[in-house]
């Protein structure tokens, strides 16, 4: 196991403006699991992207056993037995996964005609040396998330993979999908010799799978240690840079109101499905309702619907006892409705204005920010972001600079600050902490909780279910459009709701 | 003033430099001299009171084409139908100024204009609603619509409403109340400069220190995040379309009540296109517009001159107009091969001492 397979040597990649690989050196062992950790933006996928051959380094070296060698392109990487799966799939949706899984190195009958029956038991014998159950014949446009990595951990290794690098493979995964993952890598490891990269910001799983562990910070490598001489707290600071407490979050026992009522709302997506098929709750003032399932069961159709962005099909909801169904989304802002959107970047904000701009929308036609609501008080308008800047420690040198330059985390903050100085009494909080750094996450939980502790309602969507279960005080799951279980957060554990997510389960307790 | 302004105010120049260089190499080309070109050039610009007087009369349907546009394209939606909402606004004067021809200067002159700014503002409205309500393209509906004003309004000066003598392509003159007046001897520079101008302020000040401007610009940067804020996106399309049919309607008004004094089939030679192209160039600033109209005028006037006095064709500057846009279109990718050039200098550099 001790010998060196890969060595990167001195790594140096620069962006337009960013160093996203600044000197880095790294070592994978044959045999191991190697987990490489760090927040959004540290420079991780660069460096495997450099390994796999799409990114030409601009100084540096790479040995492969031993050797210096040049990997111009993905075609040299998988010739050295390097395969990568990224975190999003490459996969053809209309396709059958055997047709999948020969693409681009397909069997021939006749030089010209693609064999399909031989690319089926190719497959078959591949899924039966692996272990890992697929079947050839299904259209990949059916299969779930987890049977999709399935395949595409099926694609590389057809295509001879010795070491196998995997970006964030477990961001779109259920916790029984993210167990049978581990497994099968546990497997090809132990059983089949095969060396894993992978790269993730998740510790809990770092420590539960990995043999060592490599740390980066913004484009440096922080350090390298066995995963055994490691834990969640050492591997923060290092992720860091600083202390992270990871502080109990205090939740203080407020009056209950109904502020929200859903009634049997049924909504079709952009492609005009049914997205929600009959969904009914209430959400109260001071509690944390979290809704938890994979992504694509509803969950955006749903906020969308609530924040006046998607016409109700059936049913109704009511804010404060007020009709709001169909309402656009001015009318529901004046009820007293924030929302942190999910896609920052497409509607959170936009990146050609300023921060400033940014971040008085919703306020620009009322007093004193808009004269008569016509007359732009700038000056007014500049305090009110200073303020703002100041009291969410937003990052930046100036407020005049426009958003696009800010990262995540201080985009994210920005948006907050705008929502929550509202001061509307429901706020609707979708994937609030999705691709940010932890200090941003701890600031958008303690800013979530505060005011919830103040008596807001607080509807909670995320996909990730530790921030659900850290946040929420009641959850609800939904899948396929319906919601499947309601819970107290005390009363189920992270396994048990992945059985609801997944329709496994279905019943209220 | 902001980095982003800075370094788009360098390339700008650049641009402008590089352009008038290469239209020196043209020059050369055709065995001219530059020197004596671009002096000729200068000279029919601004080398007396009544050549600066000419500039001006040529900046004025730029400006007014040049705002028309940069509203409609803050907003995201695009008016390519200037050309089409100028000659109606044109023959929308020209038809009041013709039958209530006794009417005085102080009514007549109102009414034409309002006329006018009617005719090109629904003109504008027609694709607006085409867009807003059944998302069809602006951009086709507009472009086909100008061939659509052109066409009608050739077809009504040559028939219905054609002056008596001969076939000019023309109406009668309109009411003496209605001509401008004219500031400088000779030239055609009227006072339709004054209303110009009030029409810029307004217009800065609408679009740079209002909400309406706000929403417009929001609702122009992205579609998704406007809505989500509360802004009615549909109706800040259709007002900024409008608002760009009016300034181009209005601006074929004053060619009517200040030039011509009558429609004429072929009344602008492209006035909406310029405009369109200054808008361009200074990314939608008002402010900008009008210096870039001020320059446009100076080449269009200056370019006659120098026909004249070199037999350079005055030609030659819509190539360089051509040239100025091509390198603005450029600029961001330019600006990243310059950067990325830098950056990988100073990284070398480093490394470089490193190993030292």
């Amino acid at each position: 196991m001790a010998e060196k397979l890969i060595e990167m040597k001195n790594i140096t990649k620069e962006f337009p403006g960013v160093v996203a690989n600044d000197n880095v050196s790294i070592d994978i062992k044959e045999g191991e699991i190697h987990a490489i950790v760090g927040e959004n933006g540290a420079g991780k996928s660069t460096l495997m992207k450099i390994l796999y051959g799409l990114y030409k380094p601009d100084s540096g070296q790479i040995y492969f056993k031993g050797n210096p060698v040049e990997i111009k392109s993905p075609l040299d990487a998988i010739r050295l037995g390097i395969g990568m799966v990224h975190q999003h799939f490459m996969l053809v949706p209309s396709f059958t996964v055997a047709e999948n899984i020969v693409l681009g190195v397909e069997p021939r009958r006749r030089r010209i005609f693609t064999d399909y029956n031989r690319a089926v038991k190719m497959t078959e014998e591949l899924s039966e040396e692996y272990g890992l159950k697929v079947d050839p014949h299904a259209r990949v446009e059916s299969l779930s998330v987890g049977i999709q990595q399935r395949i595409e951990i099926l694609k590389v290794l057809h295509k001879g993979a010795d070491i196998i690098i995997l970006d964030e493979p477990t961001a779109v995964l259920t916790p029984q999908e993210t167990e049978e993952l581990f497994r099968v890598i546990r497997r090809l490891v132990d059983k089949l010799g095969k060396t894993v990269i992978i790269i993730t910001h998740k510790l809990q799983e770092v420590l539960a799978l990995s043999d060592r562990v490599t740390v980066m910070r913004q484009g440096k490598m922080v350090g390298t240690l066995k995963t055994q001489d490691a834990n969640e707290q050492i591997l923060a600071e290092m992720m860091v840079g600083r202390e992270v407490l990871f502080e109990e979050l205090e939740k203080k026992d407020v009056a209950r109101e109904e502020v929200l009522r859903v009634n049997n709302i049924k909504a079709r997506d952009n492609r005009g499905l049914l997205a929600l098929r009959g969904v009914s709750f209430s959400l109260h003032s001071g509690e944390i309702l979290g809704i938890a399932g994979v992504e694509g069961n509803g969950q955006s159709e749903l906020v969308e619907v609530l924040t006046g962005l998607r016409q109700v099909e059936e049913g109704t909801f009511t804010i404060n006892g007020i009709e709001a169904t169909n309402m656009d989304p001015l009318q529901i802002r004046e009820l007293g409705v924030s929302h942190i959107p999910e896609d920052r970047l497409s509607r959170g904000l936009s990146v050609d204005a300023t921060i400033t701009e940014n971040m008085i929308i919703g306020n620009h036609r009322k007093e004193p920010y808009a004269v008569r609501g016509i007359h732009l008080n700038r000056k007014k308008i500049r305090e009110r972001t200073k303020r703002l800047i100041k009291e969410y420690d937003v990052r930046t040198p100036s407020q005049d600079i426009v958003a696009g330059n800010l990262s995540g985390g201080n985009m994210q903050k920005m948006i907050v600050a705008r929502e929550f100085s509202f001061d509307s009494k429901i706020l609707i909080v979708a994937q609030p902490t999705r691709g940010i750094d932890i200090g941003a996450i701890e600031f958008v939980h303690k800013e979530i909780i505060e005011k919830r502790n103040e008596g807001a309602a607080i509807l909670l969507v995320s996909a990730d279910l530790d921030e659900i279960f850290r946040l929420s005080d009641r959850i609800i799951t939904l899948y396929e459009g319906q919601i499947t279980g309601e819970f107290l957060n005390k009363e189920i554990s992270k396994k048990e709701i992945g059985l609801y997510m997944t329709g496994k389960a279905k019943g209220l307790n | 003033m902001k980095k982003e302004k800075v370094e788009y105010l360098i390339s700008l120049f650049l641009s402008i430099f590089a352009a008038l260089i290469i239209g020196g190499f043209i020059m050369l080309a055709n065995g001219r001299n530059p020197i004596v070109g671009f002096n000729a050039l200068i000279n029919g610009a601004i080398g007396s009171k009544y050549k600066i007087a000419t500039t001006l009369a040529k900046t004025v349907p730029l400006i007014l084409t040049g705002l028309a546009t940069s509203i409609s394209f803050r907003s995201g939606i695009f008016n390519i139908g200037g050309e089409g909402q100028l000659y109606l606004g044109a023959f929308g004067a020209a038809l009041v100024g013709i039958t209530l021809i006794n009417l005085p200067g102080l009514i007549g002159i109102p009414l034409a204009l309002l006329v006018s700014a009617i005719a090109g503002g629904l003109y504008a409205l027609l694709p607006a609603i085409l867009r807003v309500k059944y998302n069809i393209d602006e951009v086709i509906v507009t472009i086909m619509l100008n061939t659509v004003a052109v066409l009608l309004t050739g077809y009504l000066v040559n028939y219905p409403f054609a002056a008596d003598v001969g076939k000019l392509g023309a109406t009668e003159i309109i009411g003496e109340g209605y001509h401008l007046s004219r500031l400088v001897r000779l030239s055609t520079l009227n006072t339709s400069i004054f209303h110009v101008i009030v029409i810029t302020i307004i217009m800065y000040y609408l679009l740079e220190r209002t909400s309406i401007g706000y929403e417009i610009k929001m609702v122009g940067q992205n579609m998704n995040f406007s809505r989500y804020g509360g802004i009615n996106v549909k109706r800040r399309m259709i007002f900024a379309m409008v608002v760009s049919g009016i300034l181009c309607g209005i601006a074929g008004a004053f060619e009517v009540l200040g030039v011509h004094y009558r429609f004429l089939q072929h009344i602008s030679p492209g006035y909406a296109w310029d405009g369109m192209l200054i808008a361009l160039i200074v990314k939608n600033n008002p402010l900008g517009v009008v210096l870039m109209a001020l320059f446009f005028g100076a080449l269009k006037t200056g370019s006659i001159s120098m026909e004249n006095a070199t037999g350079i064709p005055s030609e030659l500057i819509s190539v360089i107009q051509s040239i100025i846009i091509l390198f603005i279109a450029g600029e961001a990718g330019f600006k990243d091969k310059i950067k990325g050039y830098f950056a990988r200098k100073r990284l070398s550099k480093k490394a470089g001492e490193k190993n030292a």
